[in-house]
C-alpha cells in the first residue's frame, strides 16, 4: 500500500515536470515566420507577345528572321531550390513538374512546405536527373504516357517545341525540337537561377508568396547559340545541337517580379 | 494434468509446424522468379516489384493481348512465341501492324532480368520501360500509351486485375510495365541439357563434349557462361558499311559504335533462327561459315575477329552445332505458366 502511494506520487511528479517543461517551451520566443507555399508562375512568352499561341495560328520571328508557329510547347521543371543570400534553405522533395502551354494550370508551380523566412533567389533544373532516367517506369509528371519519353533510347524529353516555319525544308514545313539526354557529355539538363532583383520573398504561413518568371521562346533560337530552322528543322536525338539548344533554354527564363 | 497440457501443447505446435511446412513447400515448389545455381545476381530489382500470382497473370494477359496495338492485331506474343523461346520463328524481321516490317530480328525472351539493357542496340535501359518501345514503334504496334490507358480502363476485366495485383484499380503506365516485368522477368531458362551436365546430372555425347571444348576455346570470350553472353556490343564483321543500320551508334552518337550490336545469349539458339540482328543467316552452319571465313573488314570490327575470324574445320563446325543443341531448354518452352 505504501509502495503504491509512493508510486502514485512519483507519477504525479513526473507529469508535473512534463507539464512544466511544456510551459517552459511556450515562454520561448516563437518563430517569426510560419512555413508556407511558394508559387512559381512561369509565363511563356514570345518576345513582346505576352503569351504563346500553341494553336499554331500565330507566327513569331526568331533572330534569324525566320517565321515560326508553335503547336506544342512542353518542358520539365525539377529540383526546385530556394536560396537566401546565396545559401540553400529548402529543396522541394520529388519536385517534378511538366509545364504544358496548352494547359495553363501547369504553368503555375506550387512549392509547399517552404520554411518560413526570407528568400532572395530560386533555382530549378530544366530537365530530369539521371537517376529518374534509369529507374524504370515512373508515375505522375514522369509517367511516360505524358509523351515526354523516348522509348527507343530510354530517357525523358526535357523540352519540346514543335510547329511550322516557311524556313523549314520539310515537305510539311514543320520543325520539331525534342531536347533530352542525361548522361556524360550528352547531358542536356540545365540549371537556372532566378534572383529576385535585390528584393526578398517572404514566406510566412498563408501569406501570398509568388515568383513570376517569363519564359521567352524566342531565346530557344538565340539566347547563346544561333539556331536556324532553315539549317535545323528536326532535333530528336541527344548530343550535338541538342546541347546548343539546351544552353539557349537555360537562358530563356527571366525574373519578372515577386508578390509578398 | 500438467503432462496432458504439455502433450496437447506439443501436438498443437506440431500441427502449426506441419501446416507451415506444407504451406511454404507449396509456395516454394515453383517460384516465379529465382536465381538458378551458378547465375550472378539479377540486374532487375524484384524486391521493388515482387512477383505475385495476380501480377504474373496480369502481365501474361497483357503480353498476349493485341489490345496493346493500334488496331488490335498484334500482341507481344505475335513476335515472341514460346515454342521459339519467345523469338519469332522463321522471321528475319518482325512484322507489325498493317503488315509493316521492322528492321530487326525479334530476339528470344529469357533470363532478361539479368540484362542491363535491351534491344539489339541497347537503347532501352530498364526492363520496366522495354515494352514501351514495341508498343509505340510505328512499324510494330504503333500505339500510344494514353490510348492504351483508355482501352485498359474501359475494359471489363483489366481494372479488377490491376486491383488484385497492385491494390488499386487505378491503371498507370507504371503498373502496366511492372505487371509485364513480373511476367517476362520470370521467364528463366536454366534447365537445358548443358545446365544438367554442368550440375553433374547427365553426360554429354563425345560430339557435344568436343563442341563444348571448342566453344570454350573459341566463342566464350563473347558468349560468356552461364548466360552465354557478356552483355557487350560488338561488330562481328557482318558488313563493311553501316548506313542501313548503324546499330549501337544510333543510341550513343559515337562513330566508333557504328556496326556494333548486342552479343546475344546462345541459350535456345537452335530455336531462335534466323540469326543476327537482321536475320540474315538461316542456319547455324551459315553462322559457322561467317565466323570461319566470312568476316568483313571495317574500322570498328571487333579486335577478336580482326585477324581472319575464327577458322574452323568442317568437323569443328559440326561439333559446335551439336553442342549448341544442348542449350535448348525444353522445360522452359513447355512451361505451362507462360503458355498463351
Amino acid at each position: 500500500m505504501i509502495k503504491s502511494k509512493f508510486m502514485l506520487a512519483c507519477l504525479c511528479l513526473i507529469s508535473i515536470s512534463f507539464i512544466s517543461c511544456e510551459s517552459d517551451k511556450k515562454e520561448d520566443p516563437a518563430p517569426v515566420y510560419a512555413s508556407g507555399t511558394v508559387i512559381l508562375d512561369l509565363a511563356n512568352i514570345a518576345g513582346l507577345s505576352p503569351n504563346v499561341d500553341e494553336t499554331g495560328n500565330t507566327f513569331y520571328t526568331n533572330s534569324s528572321g525566320e517565321l515560326f508557329s508553335v503547336s506544342k510547347l512542353k518542358y520539365y521543371i525539377s529540383k526546385i531550390q530556394l536560396y537566401n543570400a546565396g545559401a540553400l534553405v529548402y529543396e522541394m522533395p520529388e519536385s517534378y513538374f511538366l509545364v504544358d502551354e496548352v494547359n495553363q494550370a501547369t504553368t503555375i508551380l506550387h512549392v509547399p512546405n517552404v520554411p518560413g523566412g526570407t528568400y532572395t533567389s530560386i533555382r530549378f533544373t530544366v530537365g530530369i536527373d539521371s537517376a529518374r532516367n534509369v529507374s524504370g517506369a515512373q508515375t505522375g509528371a514522369l509517367d511516360p504516357a505524358n509523351g515526354m519519353f523516348w522509348t527507343w533510347s530510354t530517357g525523358y524529353v526535357f523540352f519540346k517545341i514543335e510547329g511550322k516555319s516557311p524556313a523549314s525544308t520539310q515537305p510539311d514545313s514543320s520543325y520539331i525540337y525534342h531536347i533530352g539526354g542525361f548522361s556524360g557529355s550528352n547531358n542536356a539538363n540545365r540549371e537556372v537561377e532566378i534572383t529576385f532583383g535585390g528584393e526578398s520573398l517572404i514566406v510566412n504561413g498563408t501569406r501570398r508568396a509568388e515568383i513570376h518568371v517569363l519564359a521567352d521562346i524566342l531565346k530557344v533560337f538565340s539566347a547563346q547559340n544561333t539556331i536556324s530552322i532553315a539549317t535545323l528543322n528536326t532535333q530528336m536525338v541527344q548530343g550535338g545541337n541538342a546541347l546548343l539548344i539546351a544552353d539557349n533554354i537555360a537562358k530563356m527564363f527571366n525574373y519578372e517580379h515577386i508578390h509578398n | 494434468m500438467k503432462r496432458l497440457k504439455c502433450a496437447v501443447g506439443t501436438f498443437l505446435l506440431m500441427v502449426v509446424l506441419f501446416s507451415a511446412c506444407s504451406k511454404s513447400e507449396e509456395e516454394g515448389s515453383k517460384p516465379f522468379f529465382y536465381v538458378p545455381d551458378g547465375f550472378p545476381n539479377p540486374v532487375y530489382q524484384f524486391q521493388n516489384n515482387p512477383v505475385t500470382t495476380a501480377g504474373f497473370v496480369l502481365g501474361k494477359k497483357l503480353f498476349y493481348d493485341p489490345i496493346l496495338s493500334r488496331d488490335s492485331t498484334v500482341s507481344c506474343g505475335s513476335c515472341h512465341q514460346q515454342f521459339a523461346a519467345f523469338a519469332q520463328n522463321d522471321h528475319k524481321l518482325s512484322h507489325g501492324v498493317d503488315n509493316l516490317l521492322g528492321n530487326r530480328n525479334s530476339p528470344g525472351l529469357f533470363n532478361i532480368a539479368w540484362f542491363p539493357n535491351f534491344m539489339w542496340d541497347g537503347g532501352v535501359n530498364h526492363l520496366e520501360v522495354q515494352p514501351l518501345a514495341p508498343i509505340t514503334n510505328p512499324v510494330e504496334m504503333d500505339e500510344t500509351m494514353p490510348n492504351v490507358l483508355v482501352k485498359l480502363k474501359r475494359s471489363n476485366s483489366y481494372p479488377g486485375m490491376f486491383e488484385a495485383a497492385f491494390g488499386s484499380d487505378t491503371i498507370t503506365t507504371q503498373v502496366i510495365m511492372r505487371a509485364m516485368a513480373q511476367f517476362m522477368g520470370s521467364m528463366i531458362s536454366a534447365d537445358s541439357k548443358y545446365d544438367r551436365y554442368e550440375a553433374g546430372k547427365v553426360n554429354l555425347t563425345s560430339a557435344e563434349l568436343s563442341g563444348l571444348q571448342l566453344f570454350r576455346a573459341k566463342c566464350e570470350s563473347c558468349h560468356k557462361e552461364p548466360l552465354l553472353t557478356d552483355m557487350s556490343f560488338r561488330n562481328n564483321g557482318l558488313d563493311s558499311y553501316f548506313t542501313k543500320d548503324p546499330g549501337r551508334a544510333i543510341i550513343t552518337s559515337i562513330p566508333q559504335d557504328s556496326g556494333l550490336f548486342r552479343v546475344p545469349s546462345l541459350r535456345n539458339v537452335v530455336l531462335t533462327f534466323p540469326y543476327m540482328h537482321d536475320g540474315r543467316f538461316e542456319k547455324l552452319m551459315d553462322v559457322m561459315n561467317h565466323y570461319s571465313s566470312g568476316i568483313q573488314p571495317s574500322s570498328t570490327l571487333d579486335p577478336i575477329l580482326a585477324s581472319g575470324g575464327i577458322p574452323l574445320t568442317l568437323a569443328e563446325k559440326n561439333d559446335l552445332i551439336t553442342f549448341l543443341g544442348t542449350l535448348t531448354d525444353y522445360t522452359f518452352i513447355r512451361d505451362g505458366r507462360f503458355k498463351e
